[in-house]
This record gives C-alpha cells, structure tokens and sequence, in this order.
C-alpha cells in the first residue's frame, strides 16, 4: 500500500464543522457519569478530614451503621493513621438515599489529636525545616533543583540596563464543573463503570489491577460518552474511583460517588503557584544577556510535585537562547490538596514569571516590548524551528491589533479621567504531538451506514466530529453520513486526553482506517460491479459517489452490493512524524482600561495568533484558541485559592468565592489560526491558555507605568502595587 | 437595562424563598427533634404519621416538560435532586449546589431559576421547563441551535443552564438587545471558556428574532440535526 497522506485538496477538513453531538449537549440529552441512574443504585460520600493535619485517634462508625439507610462502608485511613490536609479522605459510605448518605456521613464520630501545621508558602519559608508533611524529615521547604549556563555575574556587570522584580501566581483549582467521580456496577466478574475521566482506558487498566487478586478474571469496562471538564485533573480513578467500585464490589449494587463542590475545589487538583525574584539583563538594542531566578511554588503535600520540581528548567521559558542563565527551585510542602496535570502543566507559571521581567526589562531600556521579543527568539536547537514561525506570528498580531498606533511607553498612553489604556504581549509554546495505541476502527455496512469508533474520550474539545471529520474525507461523504462512536475502553486501545494529543493521535489513525476500509470496500466492490479494484475511486469532486472510468454509482447503491458483508479498516497513529508533529508557538496581545481609583482592570481586546499545523475543524479549533484565552483570563483576572494561616482551613471551597470570569468579564477576542498543513496535525488544547496572564500583566503595566507583581489581577493587588510606588 | 428590573430574577424572590424554606424547615424541626435522637428514632418518626411534610418521604407530583411525574421524596430534597435523582431528568446539572454557577437554571411557571436553591415541594403544582423540552420529535429550539451553530459550547455541563436563561429571557422580551441576553446570562459560568462563541451566537439570535419581528421563539425555524451524533439515551 502507497504511503498515506492528508489529501493535497481538501473538502471537509479544515472548513467549519458543528460538533455532531452539540444539539444532545446543548439540550441537556447528553449523559454524563454523573447522570447515569441505574436500578437499585446506592449513593454514596467521602468523609475527609476537617483538620490539616492529625492522627485519627478515634474513627466511630457504630451509629451510622445503624441508621436504616446504610449500606456499605470502605475505610481510606483507620485509627491511629495520619490525615495531611482539610479534605484528605478518611472512609466513604453507600446508602440508599443521597439524603440518607448525608445522614450517615453525620454520624460517624472523629476525633483528632491535632498535629502541627503549615498552609501557605510565606509561613513555610519562615520554618523550612517545620516538616508537616508526609516525609517530615525533610522538612516543609525542599531544594528541587538549579541550573546554570554561561556566567551570570559576568554579564550582569557588563549590562547596559538590569531589572530586579518579584513575581507570582498564587494556586489555581481546576474547578472541574462535573466533579469528579463514576458510577459502578459488577455483573459477575465485569465491572462497567461510567466514569468522568480522560482516559477511559487507563481507568478500566488501574481498576482491574485493583481488584485482580479478588476477581482473577475482572473485565472493567469504562463508558465516557460525556465528560464535563476534567483540564488534567482525570486520568486515574483516584479516591473516588476506588471507594465507588469497592462500595459496589461490596454492596452487589450500582453505586453513584460523585465529589461535592467543597471536596471538588479542595482534593481534586490543582495548578501550583510559582514565585519568582528575577534579575535579567540587557544591552541598549534590546538582547538580554543574563536571567537569573530564584523560585519556589507548592504541590501540596502528597506524591509528585510536577511541573514544580522543573521550573528552574522551563524559564526562562521561550527564551531559551538567552547566553547567561541561572536558575535554582524550591519545593515547597503544605497541608493541602495536591497538585494534578492542569492545563500546560508549567507553562502558564513559567511564561508569566519570564514575560513580566523581560517586559520590565524593555521598560527599563525604552524600547518597544515587541521589539524586544523579536530580539530574543530562539537560535538554539531544538528549538530554533520556532524563530521563523514566531517572526511571522509577531508581524500578524502587530497588523492585527496595529501594535504601531495602539503600543505607547507605559503609563504614558490615552486616559479618559482614572482610567488608563494599555498594550501588552506574551509568547508561549507547546509540544502537542501525536502518539501511536489509538486504535481507530471504520466499519461500512450494505445500507451505506459508516461507523467510526475509538475508546478515546471528548473533554469539550469535539473529538467525536474529528473522528467524523476524517472519515468523511476520504470516503467522500458529508459529516452527517457518518456515525461516530467514542468513550467506551472495549473500543480499543487509546491513550490518555493529556499534552494535547488527542487530536494529533487519533486523526492519523482514522485516515488510515479510512483509507484501509476504502481499499477493502473497493476490493469487495470491483467483482460485483464488474470493473477492476484498481480503477474504483472516490472523486473528491463528486461527492457521494464511487467512479470507474465513466461509470458512477451513488455511494448507497454501491455499498447496497455489499449484501451480509461488512467492510473494516482498522489504523493506529503511525508513530512518525507523517501525519502529525509537535511544537507550536504563540502570540497574545491584550489592550486593557485600567481605573487607576478603584483598581478595576477592564479588558476591552485579545488577539491570540496561534499555528497548530493541518486544522481539522476551524470552527473547534478557534473555539479552542477563544476557550483558551478566557481560561487565562479567569486565571489572571480571579483565580486564587486561599488558605487561612491560623485554622489551616480553605477559606473560598466553593464558587461564590472562589471567582471565576463570567461572560461581562470577557474582551472581544480575536483569533488567527496559522494554518500550516505540511506539518499534519498537532495538538491546540493547550498553548492557548498560557500566555494570557503574562499578556495582561504586561498591558495593566503598560497603562499604569507600575508593575503589578501578582495574579489575580484584582482591585486589591492593583491598588496595592499603585500604593507601593506612590502612584494613587 | 432590563425590562424586569424591578422583578426578581428567579421565580421566587429572595424574601419569599427565605420564607418558604424557613417554614418547611421549621415545620420539620417542632415535629421531630431529628438531631437529638439517634437514626433508629428519626426512621420511626419519618414512618410515623407526621402532618403535613416529613420528615419521612412525602408524595411528589411535578409537571415537567408537560408531563406529569409522580415519586417520593423527603421534604429536604431540592428541585434539583429531585429532577435529577428521582425522577431521571438530568438537564439541569448540580454544579456548585448552591445558587452560584446557573448550571441547574430551569424554568418554573416561565422564570428562570437556579433548582439548587427551590425546594421540590415549592415546585408542586408548578410548570416545570428543563433543557430537554428544546430537542423535541427531531427537531431544536432555536436557542441551542444557534450554541451548536456557532460552537458555544465544549465540556457542555454549564450549556444547558445557559440555554436556559437565555430562553426565558427571549420569552420575556422576545426583542431583547445582545447586551440584555448578555446580562440574562451574568448568572452562570463556564469553565471551559465558550464566552466568545456565545457571544456569536447571542448576536445571531437577536438578529434572527429582529427579522421576525418579535414573534415567540418556537415558531423560529429549529437548525436542522446532525444525523452523525450517536444519540446516548437513557441507561438503565
């Protein structure tokens, strides 16, 4: 078989499709996990710990074992073990009734013997060696790594200008809007659970091994249909996972666990904060020659610390041909939930702390920050690929947003009374590539039906009509024709919905499918219409049909000859760089009005130029990119978990002050997809969402001529950074 | 601004909510002290022939969609769970459960609501809308319509209680302005980030109620379907 490729001229992909099951979700007919109602189904809760940190001395369930409605029990932590943070889970009970679990969950008595405790960074550098934590002796405060390059001191006296900053974002909850959680159901040994997760398989994978020394034979099969959110914090069945199915292995009945908001906004993820004292250095024309960072951030308390461990490695992140660089990290242990993937894990953090100091730095130098950045890309590899795509991106936004006319030295820009306008820009970048283990299978029946399926999962991304998108492609159909099947392991194999792969892995395969259940239809074909298999084609000029020569038939009648047979291509992503590859880049500009008295920042534009090579779908692909941004701007404008020093409780676990951007808060915002289809697909989940911050940042320093040091971007920290350079 | 300005929001008042819940719980509370006694007494009690509501299960009867459905359940159950839990309407999605997010809007008696915060015993008697009512017999209301046509919408748990409150609002003022339907919508939030997108299809829709003069909205044109979404019904 030829090598295969995208199609040179193409006839669905790329134009703007509607997700195929958007009328379901927009009516509320899609079923999510959490709306999965099963005969007989139990409800059941998680009990976490109402301290930060403690050893349970006494756990009494008697009472609620008691209560009529009580059906199971499954214990995470026993007397005498200790709990690490508000929210940390202690058991889980099954009822009949979720008002009967409430009960239950109310009866069981707890008592402490209160243990010492630590929840914000500031008060852990102030013990480092406090030790609250799992692994105590290591103290609260662990060196995580640090790097050099060049000789920092060297330039730093050799510079014409260099700026000292302090910068940070605070922790970010994913906020999943469905939480996360399943419902399981055994029938013998096979366990189907309806999961809220991005990976359907590698949930049915952990949860077999779970119970593999019980049930030697267990079959778990894990259904996915919808999702609602899930940002990097679901790809294993975690606490709930585990208590739901161990409830129903135990109940011998369905069970629903499902976190509730508190628990949601406490224990189920989150994105670390990042702190960083930035000395950078320049000469007159722009090019920075030393960055030097100290940075420290938190994970919370438990197993991996993530992107924190390596933030020493990702600044001064696109900025990676800078001679003159030494970084060192710090780690920093707390009583709180842990971290999870969220979102370009690292990105978002690295480039806000490396975009505000180069920006302060073209401030300090009198130069256009644009210019700067221009001045600044990467030579080096592997990352000098991105230089030729970056220049192209500078020059789209700048005619975009007309950087020229709108761009003036901060604070010296139009004002109407308090309010100041302001101009700013990050750069970010991204992997994004494709990966093999994504089966993808298309099946043609006698009536013409086409039915692609794949175990992969939809976050919101619209993966479903991607799937439909390709098939449609190659067998010459419309996107109606074709039915697309995903969410459900037994489909095949799949990886996880992380590193904005999802598209770049399973896009290939389905043009491979495609192009093999083609090829198995025309050989099937070729004998009962008469002509050889070899002059069968599919004429992207005449859609709906198959062409030998001069003959035609529509493609319903050519697949009626078909009779009992069924036609089956099966692809998996090459695992070259043929039909997919990696590394975007970036540019965002924002133009904002910031109210110098009351310290409300009003965005007002965002332009966002993105490249992610063969677009599949521009209508999700921009949506994407737009989604991408207005999740920065939840980041940068409201986002901040806050921690109460003195009870070491978390003091907004809830969405009424835990804040994020409603739809007054939102710019106009202006999306160009640099398409550039000889690279194949690559992923855009990701990059769009890391540069925003760093670009409003940069636009309320622009408007103010002061830096405002920390996200959120709220009237207290504007306000605040305006005091402290005397300019309110 | 608004036409409704001086009108509550949600079908109820914040003062007549209070109200209500106030009484039912305190109703609750002088016939069973269910705190002091331990669950074998509070089961006896809700068995118990206690007048009025509860603390036991109660007969429930709500119009939803036009149909009639019949359960039981305890006086403290929300519209919400209620819908959601009893009687498998699963539209409205319990997101923040506590009157913050719009993911669970749904009309009753043609006002937006959030069900998180009604009891299901303050819905009896009452005309009950939910998301599902605007995809009937093949074919889609309008408003989501112009979400699926311009892409408002990823994950989609928040997208039924948007479209929600922008049906009731287009209801009210069938000649609503795109600032009003914005405004309409200052009650929920997406986490995805489909502002923009909806923001596309608002102006879209306030274009297409403009060229029909203001007629009500189920007499628009429904969007024709995608035959290519595999429809995932109801399990179980």
């Amino acid at each position: 078989m030829a090598e295969i490729k995208w199609p040179q001229q193409r006839r669905v992909i790329g134009t703007k499709v509607p997700r195929v099951d958007g009328p379901d979700k927009a009516t509320g007919l899609a079923r999510y996990g959490f709306d999965i109602n099963r005969r007989g189904m139990l409800h059941a809760m998680i009990l976490c710990s109402n301290v930060p940190h403690g050893r349970l001395k006494t756990v009494d369930v008697s009472a609620a074992e008691k209560h009529p409605g009580f059906r199971g029990i499954f214990h995470f932590k026993r007397q005498g073990q200790e709990v690490f943070y508000v929210g940390d889970e202690i058991l889980a009970i099954a009822a009949d009734t979720e008002e009967h679990c409430h009960d239950c969950l109310r009866l069981v008595r707890i008592e402490y013997e209160p243990l010492p405790f630590v929840v914000n960074e500031e008060a852990a550098l102030k013990e480092p060696g406090k030790g609250t934590v799992p692994n105590p002796g290591q103290g609260n405060v662990r060196p995580s790594g640090q790097r050099s390059v060049g000789n920092v001191e060297d330039a730093l006296g050799k510079a014409d200008a260099v700026v000292e900053g302090t910068y940070s974002v605070p922790v970010q909850c994913h906020c999943c809007l469905e939480p996360h959680g399943m419902v399981a159901e055994w029938q013998g040994n096979n366990l189907t659970v309806w999961c809220s997760t991005q990976a359907t398989t590698g949930i049915a994978g952990m949860l077999e091994a779970q119970f593999r020394n019980r049930v030697p034979d267990v079959k778990c099969r894990c259904i996915t249909h919808y999702m609602g959110g899930g940002y990097g914090s679901k790809f294993i069945p975690g606490p709930t996972g585990i208590a739901c199915s161990e409830l129903a292995f135990m109940t011998k009945a369905p069970v629903k666990l499902f976190l509730d908001r508190f628990e949601e906004q406490i224990s189920a993820g989150n994105r670390p904060s990042a702190t960083a004292t930035v000395k950078i250095a320049g000469t007159k024309d722009g090019k920075i020659t030393a960055f030097q960072a100290d940075i420290y951030g938190t994970p919370g308390g438990g197993a991996g610390a993530g992107a924190v461990d390596a933030y020493h490695q990702l600044v001064p992140y696109v900025y990676t041909s800078i001679p003159n660089i030494r970084t060192v990290n710090r780690t920093i242990r707390l009583n709180t939930g842990d971290r999870q993937a969220f979102r370009a894990p690292g990105h978002p953090q690295a480039c806000f702390l490396t975009e505000s100091a180069v920006d302060d730095l073209a401030n300090k130098l009198s130069l256009d920050p644009l210019e700067v950045r221009r001045a600044n890309l990467p030579t080096d590899l592997p990352n000098a690929f991105k230089r030729p795509i970056y220049e192209e991106q500078l020059k789209i936004v700048a005619e975009m947003c007309d950087w020229k006319k709108r761009w003036h030295p901060p604070g010296q820009g139009p004002s109407k009374g308090p309010l100041k306008h302001g101009l700013g820009l990050g750069l970010h970048t991204w992997g994004g590539g494709g990966r093999p283990n994504n089966d993808v299978r298309v099946a043609i029946k006698s009536d013409g039906s086409v039915l692609v399926q794949c175990s992969t999962q939809d976050l919101g991304t619209g993966e479903r009509t991607v799937l439909a998108i390709v098939v449609a492609e190659v067998l010459g159909l419309n996107v109606k024709d074709v039915t697309s099947e995903i969410g459900e392991s037994q489909f095949g194999r799949s990886t996880g919905s992380g590193g904005s792969t999802t598209c770049p892995g399973t896009a290939p395969a389905a043009l491979i499918a495609a192009h093999r259940a083609r090829d198995d239809l025309f050989a099937k074909l070729a004998p009962r219409l008469g002509v050889n298999k070899d002059d069968l084609k599919i004429d992207p000029e005449k859609p709906g049909k198959i062409v030998a020569g001069d003959k035609e038939w529509t493609w319903k009648e050519a697949c009626a000859r078909l009779g009992m047979d069924t036609v089956v291509g099966i692809g998996d992503h090459p695992g070259d760089q043929s039909l997919s590859s990696q590394g975007v880049g970036g540019v965002q500009v924002c133009e904002c009005w910031v109210d110098t008295e009351t310290g409300i920042v009003h965005l007002k534009n965002f332009w966002a130029v993105q490249d992610c090579g063969l677009v599949i779908n521009k209508l999700a692909c921009e949506s994407q990119v737009a989604g991408g941004i207005i999740m920065g701007i939840h980041y940068a404008m409201f986002e901040e978990r806050l921690m109460d020093d003195n009870t070491g409780r978390p003091l907004n676990a809830d969405m009424e002050f835990y804040k994020l951007a409603g739809m007054k808060d939102i710019p106009e915002i202006h999306v160009h997809m640099m398409d550039m289809p000889e690279r194949g697909v690559i992923g855009i989940g990701e990059p769009p969402t890391i540069s925003t911050a760093a670009a409003i940042g940069n636009a309320i320093c622009n408007a103010l001529g002061v830096r405002v040091p920390r996200t959120p971007f709220s009237p207290m920290n504007v306000l605040a950074a305006l005091a402290q350079k005397g300019g309110a | 601004m608004n036409s409704h300005e001086d009108k509550p929001r949600s079908g109820l008042s914040r003062r007549q909510f209070l109200k209500g819940t106030g009484l039912t719980a305190a109703t609750a509370l002088a016939s069973t002290p269910l705190l002091e006694s331990g669950p074998a007494q509070a089961a006896q009690n809700a068995r118990a022939a206690t007048p009025g509501f509860g603390p036991g299960p109660v007969k429930l009867e709500l119009t939803v969609n036009g149909a009639k459905v019949t359960t039981e359940v305890e006086p403290r159950v929300t519209l919400l769970d209620a819908l959601r839990n009893y009687v498998d309407v699963t539209g409205p999605k319990r997101v923040c459960d506590r009157g913050t997010c719009g993911a669970c809007t749904v009309l009753l008696d043609g006002k937006p609501i959030y069900a998180c915060t009604c009891l299901a015993l303050e819905a009896m008697g009452r005309r009950i809308e939910t998301a599902e009512a605007l995809h009937a017999e093949g074919s889609l209301h309008a408003v989501p319509a112009a979400f699926v046509q311009f892409d408002a919408q990823q994950c989609g748990f928040c997208t039924p209680g948007f479209v929600m409150a922008i049906k009731a609002a287009l209801d009210r003022n069938p000649k609503a302005t795109p600032e009003e339907l914005e405004a309409a919508v200052s009650g929920n939030i997406c986490r995805c980030g489909t502002y923009q997108q909806m923001r596309d299809a608002i102006r879209s829709l306030c274009k297409k109620m403009a060229q029909h003069n203001g007629q009500p909205i189920q007499t628009l044109a429904a969007a024709s379907l995608s035959a290519g979404c595999c429809h995932h019904g109801k399990e179980g």
